[in-house]
């Protein structure tokens, strides 16, 4: 019998949609890309500063093994170890694919890739393409899916939206429910295997760097089909945003990477040109209180400290929510060519010249830690297990995820640079074993009973001709801002369990107006709100899982703080010494005296802590709220310890 | 030779095209304007040159080939790119734009313009035989007569601005479409040294109309024809 | 306290078919606003100034913040980013209408498949061996790297397309951002084993030669991209193959 080509349906266009796409193909499958808008316009394109790889090219003694560390310690160990290790050591090897590629990576003199330094490492590992490696990194991996294209081998289905995954009786994905954006029109598609590589859900939020697309609607769908969603509430807040009024434009690490310092002037009231305020006038709160890292400490810790700031200590610049990152004590040669391309950017969207005159910025959310959770396998060295079916296989069989939309790599916070990482690796790691599942398929999706795909099919339908017609009084794209405003005022920075049991329950008001809303486009033809008002159903149900994450959390980690549960690390602390009063634990018996008492009680707080938090939440859709179950997190290879970054 | 499909066909006409602008059209025209400048020396010079060319072996000949073929396909292949773009200049008010839209226009111009110069001054040629036909003293005529009224004195000035501009700015289009400059520099400074060659020719066409309609000298034969 | 407001006049059409019309809008003027913030506005309350009832006006975008190339439209009568397009700094009333050059979709968003059809045509990407781990790419001095990153910036948002006075809705020219993608192809070490076979697909109709040299491209490329250095390098690319083909073959 000839062997059957096997189709892969594909969501998604940004990276990690695309290198998926571009390892299936070579394995000579049939791949369909279905995206919602032309594959170079996806989100990806946003990223800036760039991607990490322990290449130590400048032979700083940087390592896998030390990327591997860092990732795990900056997402504060909620991060599954055996997948981050794996990633870690791929990273040089994608980094020099995406350089055969055609990626154009600054270089060094001699030619070689060059690397700056990023938040949350003290080693130069982040490769990067001017300021804008996302987009570089998209476009050749578009360029390579546009070679198989040419040749054949991709259908690219742009302008499509996908509704969710076509289940057969034992619930085994078998192909997607697709939404043509411009007729209207709803249809199935059959695939042995869909993978959503469908980015992450920031626009829940109303002040945040994402795209208009980033909705987080497909895995919400995959979600209240049955998938498992993982670690919803750990939000990552970017510390330095452009403030905006359709959107917060993301002032890159690399601005920080490259030298930038983040000030803001000692008094409250000075309301001076920031370049007329003397040194000794300025304070640079991230270099005194972090002299180790300084500017470039982890983003999570970075947002609390300008929060702080802000907030607590009323510093902002004029008294609004913002302080100053500046450059101007470099050379404008130096900024034009290190991060001309983010600098223009500042400077068009607020008419101010970044390399005449210090940026304003304030923290804003950036990306989802978590996500779909999603399955691996390790070989018997505790490696990732190249061909396994399991490998980023969704809770549903056959439903794949990749990229933001997954949950498992960045723990409680992500590092900068990390992102693209990911999403390349999951979506090239994923390609061996999404084939392989799809060869081992007892039954493929053209046997499946038709009546599978004909009732998914008449329920979206009936769906979007009942959407359509809704003719009530709330008009969604403004239900949609308040939606995002009551996230960012409750549930953000600092969190705490009166405002967030307040916000659980407010997102039921919500849902009570959804009831009424209006369907404010009566066009046939490309009418985008039918849809909209769709993803803001799930963008509803995103708020829960995030928000019943976060209230039921109740522990300082990461992205997640509820300052009520900081286990209160003394200031004189080091984390070796948790390591040696592991090690005494161990051997049986931690002597009275080996630390100091507040040390040691710490210690045992962080302990019990983890114990009970150090877990991976599961939300699981039941009664139209999220059940919420605790997972163990795989830490078999670096001991969880207190984190410090001074 | 391999035969060429229509795409290459295609390419190979707008090159030549391009090419045909600078040699032989462009340095005809050079050579055009440049002759009759003599005529500001005296209309003796002026009518020695134009004997000396009547009287050159194979004329009809190497007009036909190195003049009226070029022009014709110079001209259909300037209707066709007239015809392929849109002007835009209302909206796109940049200084390049400005020269294309200018280059097509003066395209055009210079097409009716040499309907009328070659109506008046090649065609006749045809009805006289080469014996009874001398050439120096029917130019003479026809020239002084065009230039004692303003019509044909704006008619010309139009005619030799435009075909001016158009060398000078073809030449500039030339270089950069086979790529002799690239750079932003390179092709500004290209353009400044183009600017004064059309300057030049320019001011000798318009010395000529001057000289013709300040002092317009008949003439009698010099060389038998 | 009287407010301030924007007034906006935007071109509409409801489907591919159907005849374009003019509809006015007054939103409440915003400090910060751009003309994303106008339209999302008009979403959240879709009122023509007559006080009529409307539809949403359609558009498309992404990012926002300049990278995507989505948001292309005519904004007071030229082509440029709606994002980047802030209200304190554009003429009043804001004239906005949908590219000119592609076939209009729905009021501002159009169909810009012709560009990506055209990347298709100029083999405009490297062709590996495959993503199996093959070491190190090529050695690239930095220099080169720097002129690739600018042309890499191009996203296919149009603009060059839209102000190009050769590019018409019915010829096939395939424009400056499609040969400023072979000049970044051909700079690549690898890439530049495919150089002859990218040429070839520009040495046709609507191909390098149709270029007239109005040079609006780079004025109106919102990325400040060198096109007219890659039409002037492509020229001299394909002149130097045509004569190596004529003399040397």
């Amino acid at each position: 019998m000839a062997k059957r080509k096997k189709k892969i349906i594909i969501v998604g266009g940004g990276l990690a949609g695309l290198s998926a796409a571009m390892k299936i193909c070579e394995s000579n499958a049939e791949v369909i890309i279905v995206a919602y808008q032309s594959l170079k316009r996806s989100h990806s394109v946003c990223a800036q500063g760039g991607i990490n790889a322990a290449i130590d090219s400048k032979g700083e003694g940087d390592s896998p093994e030390n990327h591997f560390y860092d990732t795990i310690k900056g997402g504060d160990f909620l991060a599954e170890q055996p997948l981050v290790r794996d990633m870690c050591y791929k990273a040089p090897s994608i980094i020099h694919l995406m350089d055969r590629m055609g990626v154009a990576f600054n270089r060094t003199s001699e030619g070689h890739l060059a690397f700056r330094r990023f938040g949350g490492t003290l080693y130069s590992r982040t490769a990067f393409s001017g300021a804008t490696t996302g987009q570089q990194l998209v476009y050749s991996l578009d360029e390579q899916i546009r070679k198989y294209e040419h040749d054949g081998m991709v259908q690219k289905m742009v302008w499509h939206e996908y509704l969710g995954a076509v289940l057969d009786s034992k619930g085994i994905c078998r192909g997607a429910i697709i939404h043509d954006l411009r007729t209207n029109e709803v249809f199935t598609l059959a695939g042995d295997a869909v993978i959503l590589a469908t980015g992450g859900p920031s626009q829940v939020y109303a002040g945040s760097t994402a795209s208009t697309v980033n909705t987080g609607a497909a895995a919400t769908m995959a979600y209240m089909q049955g998938a498992k969603y993982a670690n919803g509430e750990f939000i990552q807040i970017h510390p330095t945003a452009i403030p905006g009024r359709d959107k917060l434009r993301l002032m890159s690490e690399s601005a920080r990477g490259e030298g930038g310092r983040i000030w803001v002037p000692k008094r409250a009231d000075d309301n001076r040109d920031p370049l007329n305020i003397p040194e000794m006038e300025r304070y640079y709160f991230l270099e005194e209180k972090y002299p180790l890292f300084g500017n470039l400490v982890p983003r999570d810790v970075a947002s609390r400290e300008i929060y702080d700031v802000v907030y607590n200590q009323n510093l902002g610049i004029g008294g609004q929510p913002m302080v100053y990152l500046d450059l101007t004590h470099k050379s404008k040669e130096f900024l034009q060519d290190r991060l001309g391309g983010i600098l223009d950017i500042y400077k068009k969207f607020t008419g101010d010249d970044p390399k005449v005159t210090p940026m304003k910025i304030f923290p804003a959310v950036h990306y989802s830690m978590g996500g779909l959770w999603t399955d691996y396998e390790t070989d018997s060295e505790g490696m990732i297990e190249p061909k396994s079916p399991r490998n980023q296989m969704t809770s549903i069989q056959g439903l794949y995820a990749a990229g933001e939309a997954d949950c498992h790599y960045h723990g409680a916070n992500r590092l900068g640079a990390n992102s693209l990482l990911s999403c390349i690796y999951t979506g090239l790691m994923m390609g061996p074993g999404v084939l392989s599942y799809a060869d081992n398929i007892s039954q493929s999706a053209d046997s499946v009973p038709s009546s599978v795909f004909s009732d998914a099919k008449t329920y979206w339908r009936g769906r979007f001709k009942s959407i359509s017609k809704m003719r009530g009084r709330e008009n969604p794209y403004k239900l949609h801002r308040e939606l995002g405003e009551m996230m960012m005022a409750n549930v953000l920075i600092v969190r705490d369990n009166k405002t967030l049991d307040k916000a659980y329950n407010s997102i039921s008001d919500f849902e009570t107006r959804m009831k009424d809303i209006n369907c404010v486009d009566s066009n046939d033809w490309a009418n985008p709100t039918p849809s909209f008002i769709n993803q803001l159903y799930c963008m509803i149900q995103l708020c829960k899982i995030i928000t019943k994450g976060a209230l039921m959390r109740d522990e300082f980690r990461g992205a997640h703080y509820k300052p009520e549960f900081d286990l209160k690390q003394p200031k004189d602390f080091d984390p070796h010494e948790y390591i040696h009063y592991q090690e005494q634990l161990n051997f049986g018996e931690v002597s009275a005296d080996a630390f100091p008492k507040s040390h040691l009680d710490y210690m045992k707080r962080f302990e019990a802590n983890n114990k009970k938090w150090l877990k991976t939440s599961i939300a699981q859709f039941k009664n139209n709220q999220p059940n919420i179950t605790y997972a163990d997190v795989n830490t078999s290879l670096v001991i969880p310890r207190p984190r410090k970054y001074d | 030779m391999a035969k060429i499909n229509q795409d290459q066909a295609h390419f190979y006409l707008l090159k030549i095209n391009s090419l045909l602008g600078l040699v032989p059209i462009g340095v005809f025209l050079a050579f055009h304007l440049g002759i009759n400048s003599l005529r500001t020396v005296g209309p003796l010079q002026y009518q020695w040159s134009i004997d000396l060319i009547n009287n050159m072996p194979f004329l009809f000949g190497i007009e036909v080939v190195f003049i009226y073929l070029p022009l014709l396909l110079h001209s259909l292949m300037g209707f066709y790119i007239y015809f392929s773009g849109k002007r835009n200049v209302v909206h796109y008010g940049y200084p390049r734009n400005w020269l294309y839209t200018l280059q097509r226009i003066t395209g055009v111009l210079i097409f009716g313009f040499l309907i009328y110069h070659l109506g008046t001054t090649v065609v006749p040629k045809l009805f006289y035989g080469k014996h009874q036909f001398l050439a120096a003293p029917f130019l003479m005529d026809v020239m002084n007569a065009e230039f004692q009224t303003w019509t044909g004195r704006i008619i010309y000035l139009i005619g030799i601005s435009a075909a001016t501009f158009h060398f000078a700015n073809g030449l500039w289009g030339f270089c950069v479409s086979w790529g002799i400059i690239i750079g932003r520099n390179a092709q500004r400074n290209a353009s400044v040294v183009f600017a004064m060659v059309g300057l030049v020719l320019t001011v000798l066409g318009f010395a000529t109309v001057l000289e013709f309609s300040l002092d317009p000298v008949p003439v009698t034969p010099t060389v038998g024809g | 306290m009287s407010q301030e407001t924007i007034k906006l006049k935007i071109k509409r059409q409801d489907n591919p078919r159907s005849k374009s019309y003019w509809q006015e809008f007054e939103i409440p003027y915003q400090p910060l606003s751009n003309v994303i913030s106008c339209l999302q506005d008009i979403q959240k309350s879709p009122v023509a100034a007559n006080d009529l009832g409307v539809d949403p006006v359609i558009w498309d975008c992404s990012c926002l913040e300049e990278v995507c190339g989505s948001c292309t439209m005519l904004i007071n009568g030229r082509v440029r980013q709606a994002c980047t397009a802030l209200v304190d700094q554009i003429e009043k009333p804001i004239v906005l209408e949908p590219m000119s050059k592609f076939p209009v979709i729905r009021d501002l968003m159009v169909d810009r498949n012709r560009m990506f059809r055209a990347l298709k045509k100029v083999k405009a990407w490297v062709d590996i061996d495959g993503s199996q781990d093959l070491g190190e790419g090529p050695i690239m001095s930095d220099h080169i790297r720097a002129t690739r990153y600018t042309l890499s910036e191009c996203m296919t948002c149009g603009c060059c397309l839209e102000a190009c006075p050769q590019y018409t809705k019915d010829n096939s020219f395939l424009g400056a951002a499609a040969f400023s993608q072979v000049r970044l192809f051909n700079l690549h070490p690898t890439g530049a084993m495919n150089a002859d076979e990218r040429l070839e697909e520009v040495m046709g109709k609507g191909g390098i030669a149709d270029c007239g040299n109005a040079q609006a491209c780079v004025e109106a490329c919102p990325k400040n991209i060198p096109l007219t250095d890659s039409i002037a390098d492509i020229s001299r690319q394909t002149s130097l193959k045509l004569l190596k083909d004529l003399l040397l073959k």
